[in-house]
């Protein structure tokens, strides 16, 4: 059995850490849907604040893709431009 | 949807004026300007498109049932985030456009919406240090 090298060592955790940032992009997928549940039950029960409710809604999910938009540029980056070999 | 459209048409006016700022800006300080402006290019106009995307799927939401709504909402948000994915890829991979353009491309309308809507509001300082214990 090869001994592990240390650009292996890099390359598997990186994509280890790739998989731990992408979990970062299921959260606001999951807060976005409860929003918009919430959004929908506010405007059926009060049909004429549908635009303040889209309005406060559309802000707040935008603000809430950032975090996975984040994770996304970390784990690509780690995975087709990783930093970390040339340290090496 | 009429305030929608002029919250949509406000921040767009903004990201224009900041895209322009930055360009000009990466001429002077960015060493191999072209490509970081063709990223900064590519990054703004698929954050305008995800942005008005995300209007829409939000416009269409609040008028289902809250079950669907909760689905609907979800699905449009993971099509945006494989749309983010593949430009990001792209830019990675292409030696034509530089990477960090491109995710300040796509972070710029987020900073617009930032410090137009939340950080232009002295009450919201206000509010942060306030003590809320007694109310």
């Amino acid at each position: 059995m090869e001994p592990i090298t240390g650009k292996a060592l890099v390359l598997a955790a990186s994509a280890i850490g790739a998989g731990l940032a992408m979990i970062a992009g299921i959260g606001p997928g999951i807060g976005q849907g409860y929003a918009a549940g919430k959004g929908a039950e506010g405007v059926g029960r009060q049909p004429e604040a549908q635009g303040d409710i889209v309005r406060t809604m559309l802000l707040g999910a935008a603000v809430a893709e950032t975090t996975g938009i984040y994770g996304l540029i970390i784990a690509l980056i780690l995975l087709f431009a990783n930093p970390l070999i040339n340290l090496l | 949807m009429e305030t929608t459209k002029q919250l949509l048409k406000t921040t767009y006016k903004y990201v224009a004026v900041l895209y322009l700022f930055s360009m000009a800006v990466s001429v002077f300080w960015v060493e191999d300007y072209v490509p970081f402006i063709i990223g900064l290019t590519f990054g703004v106009v698929i954050s305008v498109v995800n942005f008005f995307e995300l209007a829409r799927t939000v416009h269409q939401s609040v008028m289902l049932h809250p079950k669907k709504a909760h689905s609907y909402a979800i699905r449009h948000y993971f099509i945006r985030f494989l749309i983010n994915a593949v430009v990001i890829f792209i830019s990675i991979k292409a030696p034509y456009i530089n990477i960090f353009g491109t995710i300040i491309g796509l972070l710029l309308i987020k900073f617009v919406i930032y410090f137009a809507n939340l950080f232009n509001d002295k009450e919201y300082f206000k509010n942060i240090i306030r003590r809320k214990e007694g109310e």
